[in-house]
């Protein structure tokens, strides 16, 4: 349990992403109650995987991510009121209304695409690594996606390779599974894959790995940066697997906010933390978690933290009114860029 | 048989055939008509893409004799040798390849797609890895229909790297299906040695990744294939799946025509003193169970040249399709 | 006639399928759950875990092993998330399932149905959202079905079911709530079209999602004074060029609607098989209404300019009567 050994105006840094990422993510759910948003995927409960990992990332590397996108692309700097504009299908989104959620991309935020078809990202992820490496610029590729995609050939395909080749790419999988349902204990950690330990996919190709607490910033900075240093000197890919409990909220098809609106103030006044979902405020919940170690580490303090939060909630709500405001594409738009 | 060990050679309620002399016999079969096809084609009355499993006898015999005649086996693009194993006939094989009518497809599928399901062999396919799941599919029917009926797939060191094979141990171990994997790694796929598809040159450690039991043998040696199968085949009836990895080496280019210079000529030579048919051989005269001086051995040979021989005169005699032929077999009657 | 809901009908149709017949077994993700949108709900209560099987996100390896099930007794049923996603399964479904009874001349068969769900609603997105049906329509070996209504989608899944041969049967999810009546008794052949509206004037041709769609068109020119014929193709393979043809001799003007894109569309064919064979009595060139020549937007507005609107069809109708024109076709149009 430690923070990212980094100077505190980064780690304060680092809190305010993973705050603006869960008054995101919150915002949108809300706006799907009122508005017809489509589905969508959120990322709440691992904010303290992506905000450190991505925070690695220099400008030049790419990262790759799936349907569970909006954190890493807040995480990368992506504008958050183009990314709603996006989602609601507006000309003001980042892929000006035709990608929608699970399409988002910026390329110069080093986010080329988001593949909704699991498992899809990961060979192209190995291609970006396979041209770094053959023009020798140093740059990194990370492969951002979940326990599922394991299951897919296209995984074991991609591994084979970039071990083969030594690859600068990072696999950072991202499993949300713990205590899924249906798993049953002592057996395979999800009903779906039959290695009894995600890492041991890895390990057969000699591919170095890591795996860590998902609410633990500073586990999930030190396999990142080890990772990273490997894929920058060439050394060849590394799989790192991130573990967090799934949010209750994203059990229902569609999310919903059944933790409640987070209470930063969980994170220092215990007294606010109810029964239902105790294990969720007390221990499961990365951002309240990061919020008590900033403050044990006396980074930041419970007013200037508050401060950030209230911040984040109007950058929100902004990004909402932004969206809402804006015009749908015209017609013609859907014609544009099939082709050169 | 005196001064012979029981357990050497005997498996005691051993499948029918798999007896010590049998597999030689099987084994000379599937060498004289793989030898045959070559001729052929090299004369030019056989067309088409060909992949000859010359130098692989031990494993598609070892294997097939350690099955029930109603265990089901799923083949490659290389699989007249699995096919013969199993039971297929040499003049309907022999048919099929030459594009004859009375071939198993009429002439349709060709080398790569033979299917003979009255002897349990069901299909070859023409890519790799396809078959493994195929195989799946019929362990799973097994399970779902209540009979006691194996799968075993052949796939060679080159599927080992497909997706379709990850997803295949995946889900025969999950699902514990009645499946025995058999890799032929013969060390190339295609004209790329292994060692340059991947890091993991030994395909049995993918099957410990899965928690499926793995046994790597030598594959020339077809008692070894054939003890490892039996052992594998009887645990995956109910204990779920089992793998073999048989180390082999193809004595021919990866299909005929293919001038093979992508290996070492000195490797080659060091393979053919590991022929699977000599060593057998060797074998078994050590043991008593031939004579010295070859006078069983010789007949045995013969005998399967002979065969092979009439076999090809009748294939070839056979009629060749006609155009209404080829849309025929396109959907059901 | 009772009343229910196109998805309540496939379920029906599964139902009565896995009680009729031990081997009908249903292969999927997530479908002891009922799937994303509950087409399998409760089936694994009834049935047992061993013929309701969640799979993992395994689609090529899934598809495969339903084929080799299929090939030893079983009659499985794959559920494809959505039709996006049979590209993942594509070698198997293409290169196994289409052919090995053509390649074997009939020794296997492979009575396998895939349930996918398919069509541009909610704005999933490019990935989430195409209208494929073309691509296995001009597939040898598989057949593929696409019904409009709860009626047809209950006897064309038992009919798929039934088939001895591969179906692809294609649910479009934006039909799943409507209602239609469910007529059991009803002997009408799932494999040919039907003509849902008859008329006199011009002959809209449609399958799925678009039926409904040229319903409307035809109400709406109805008011203009229009006799418009609408014919439900609902077997995209084979194509019941019987009818199709007589209905153009019968209107002599024909527009064809679908929602995949109009480039490369199934459209294409069925207006090269009219003019074929009805060349002298048309009055205009056979219109072809499509979506446009790009990927599904997933942006509520661009989905809504690229699936084909009822103003498209009324107006393509309104140029072939007005001005005998096919003037719906245009590049990027």
């Amino acid at each position: 349990m430690a923070l990212p050994p980094l100077p505190p105006p980064r780690l304060v840094r680092q809190l305010r992403t993973m705050l603006r990422i869960r008054r995101f993510e919150e915002a949108l759910i809300d706006l799907a109650g009122s508005h017809d948003v489509g589905h969508f995927h959120v990322y709440v409960g691992q904010e303290a995987t992506g905000v450190p990992a991505l925070d690695l990332l220099e400008p030049g590397d790419v990262s790759y991510t799936s349907h569970r996108n909006h954190g890493h692309l807040i995480a990368r700097g992506v504008d958050p009121a183009a990314m709603l504009a996006e989602i609601l299908g507006r000309a003001t989104g980042t892929n000006r209304g035709k990608g929608g959620t699970l399409h988002l991309a910026s390329a110069t935020h080093g986010f080329p695409t988001t593949s909704s078809s699991v498992g899809g990202l990961i060979p192209i992820a190995v291609g970006s690594a396979f041209a770094f490496r053959e023009l020798g610029t140093g740059r990194v590729s990370a492969a951002l996606f979940g326990d599922g995609a394991l299951e897919e050939g296209a995984w074991h395909e991609s591994a084979n390779i970039a071990a083969l080749r030594r690859l600068p790419v990072v696999f950072l999988v991202e499993n949300n599974s713990l205590e899924a349902l249906g798993q049953k204990a002592n057996e395979y950690p999800s009903s779906t894959l039959a290695a009894p330990r995600l890492a041991d996919l890895a390990r057969p190709f000699g591919i170095p790995v890591a795996v860590v607490d998902g609410t633990d910033a500073g586990g999930v900075h030190a396999a990142m940066s080890e990772a990273i240093e490997r894929a920058r000197s060439l050394e060849g890919p590394s799989f790192i697997e991130a573990q967090t409990v799934r949010w209750p909220g994203s059990r229902p098809l569609w999310p919903q906010l059944v933790t409640g609106p987070t209470d930063l103030a969980m994170a220092w006044d215990p007294s606010r933390i109810g029964d239902e979902h105790r294990a969720w405020h007390e221990r499961q919940d990365g951002v309240l978690r990061f919020a008590r170690e900033i403050l044990a580490a006396g980074a930041a303090s419970t007013d200037e933290m508050l401060a950030f939060d209230r911040e984040a909630r109007d950058e929100m709500a902004a990004a909402v009114r932004f969206a809402l405001d804006s015009p749908y594409p015209e017609p013609e738009e859907a014609l544009r860029d099939v082709f050169a | 048989m005196a001064g012979v060990p029981a357990a050497v050679h005997d498996r005691p309620g051993g499948p029918p055939g798999s007896e010590p002399l049998a597999l030689y016999a099987r084994m000379w079969l599937i060498r004289a008509f793989e030898e045959k096809v070559s001729e052929l084609y090299a004369k030019g009355a056989i067309k088409g893409l060909l992949h000859l499993g010359i130098g692989q006898e031990g494993v598609a015999v070892g294997a097939a004799s350690a099955l029930r005649p109603d265990d089901v086996v799923f083949g490659t693009h290389r699989s007249h040798s699995h096919a013969l194993a199993k039971g297929a006939d040499p003049v309907r094989l022999l048919a099929e390849i030459a594009g004859r009518a009375t071939g198993y497809g009429g002439g349709r599928g060709g080398s790569m797609h033979i299917a003979v399901p009255e002897v349990g062999f069901v299909t070859a396919t023409g890519v790799v890895g396809g078959n493994i799941p195929l195989a799946l599919g019929a362990a799973y029917a097994s399970v779902v229909l209540g009979v006691d009926r194996l799968a075993l797939a052949f796939f060679g060191d080159g599927a080992g790297q497909t997706g379709a094979f990850h997803e295949s141990l995946n889900i025969a171990s999950l699902w514990r299906l009645p499946v025995v994997f058999v890799c032929e790694n013969n060390g190339y796929a295609e004209f790329t040695p292994l060692s340059t598809h991947t890091t993991v040159e030994r395909l049995a450690t993918h099957a410990a990744t899965y928690g499926i039991p793995a046994e790597t043998v030598d594959g020339n040696d077809v008692l070894a294939v054939r003890d490892a199968v039996a052992a594998a085949a009887e645990a995956a009836r109910g204990g779920g799946p089992r793998f073999v990895e048989a180390l082999t080496y193809r004595l021919r280019g990866h299909y005929e025509g293919d001038p093979a210079k992508y290996r070492e000529l000195s490797e080659l030579a060091e393979w053919r003193a590991k022929d699977p048919l000599t060593a057998f051989r060797v074998r078994l005269e050590a043991d008593g169970v031939l004579e010295p001086g070859g006078a069983t051995a010789t007949a045995i040979e013969a005998a399967a040249r002979e065969r092979i021989d009439a076999a090809a005169q009748e294939s070839l005699a056979g009629p060749t399709p006609t155009p209404p032929d080829v849309v025929r077999h396109v959907y059901a009657p | 006639m009772a009343q229910t809901r196109y998805i309540d009908a496939i379920r029906g149709a599964l139902e009565d399928e896995m009680t009729a017949d031990p081997a009908v077994c249903l292969l999927g993700e997530d479908i002891t759950l009922g799937g994303p949108f509950g087409a399998t709900t409760g089936l694994v209560q009834r049935f047992g875990e061993w013929r309701v099987r969640n799979t993992p996100i395994s689609e090529a390896t899934v598809v495969g092993l339903a084929i080799g099930a299929a090939t030893v007794g079983l009659r499985p049923v794959v559920e494809v998330m959505f039709l996006d996603f049979i590209t993942l399964a594509m070698d198997q479904l293409v290169n196994h399932a289409a052919k090995l009874r053509y390649m074997t001349a009939g020794a296997l068969e492979v009575p396998l149905t895939i349930r996918a769900q398919f069509g541009a609603t909610g704005g999933f997105g490019a990935q989430h959202s195409q209208s494929l049906e073309a691509w296995f329509a001009h597939v040898p070996g598989l057949r593929v079905l696409a019904p409009s209504t709860p009626a047809d989608a209950y006897a064309g899944l038992r009919a798929a079911i039934r088939s001895d041969d591969p179906v692809l049967y294609l649910e479009h999810r934006g039909l799943y709530w409507q209602r239609g009546e469910r007529d059991d008794s009803a002997a009408d052949n799932p494999w040919r079209a039907r003509v849902r509206r008859s008329g006199t004037d011009t002959a809209i041709l449609a399958w799925s999602r678009m039926v409904p769609a040229a319903l409307e068109a035809a109400e709406r020119l109805a008011t203009d004074g229009l006799n418009v014929e609408v014919v439900d193709l609902r077997s995209l393979s084979p194509l019941d060029l019987e009818t199709i043809v007589a209905s153009a001799r019968r209107t002599r003007r024909v527009a064809v609607v679908h929602e995949a894109v109009t480039t490369g569309g199934l459209g294409a064919e069925v207006a090269a098989a009219i003019s074929e064979a009805a060349w002298h009595e048309l009055a205009a060139p056979v219109a072809r209404i499509g979506a446009p020549f790009a990927p599904p937007p997933a942006g509520p507005e661009l989905e809504a300019a690229f699936v084909p609107s009822v103003e498209r069809i009324v107006a393509a109708v309104r140029d072939l009567v007005d001005r005998g024109v096919a003037a719906s076709f245009a590049p990027g149009a």
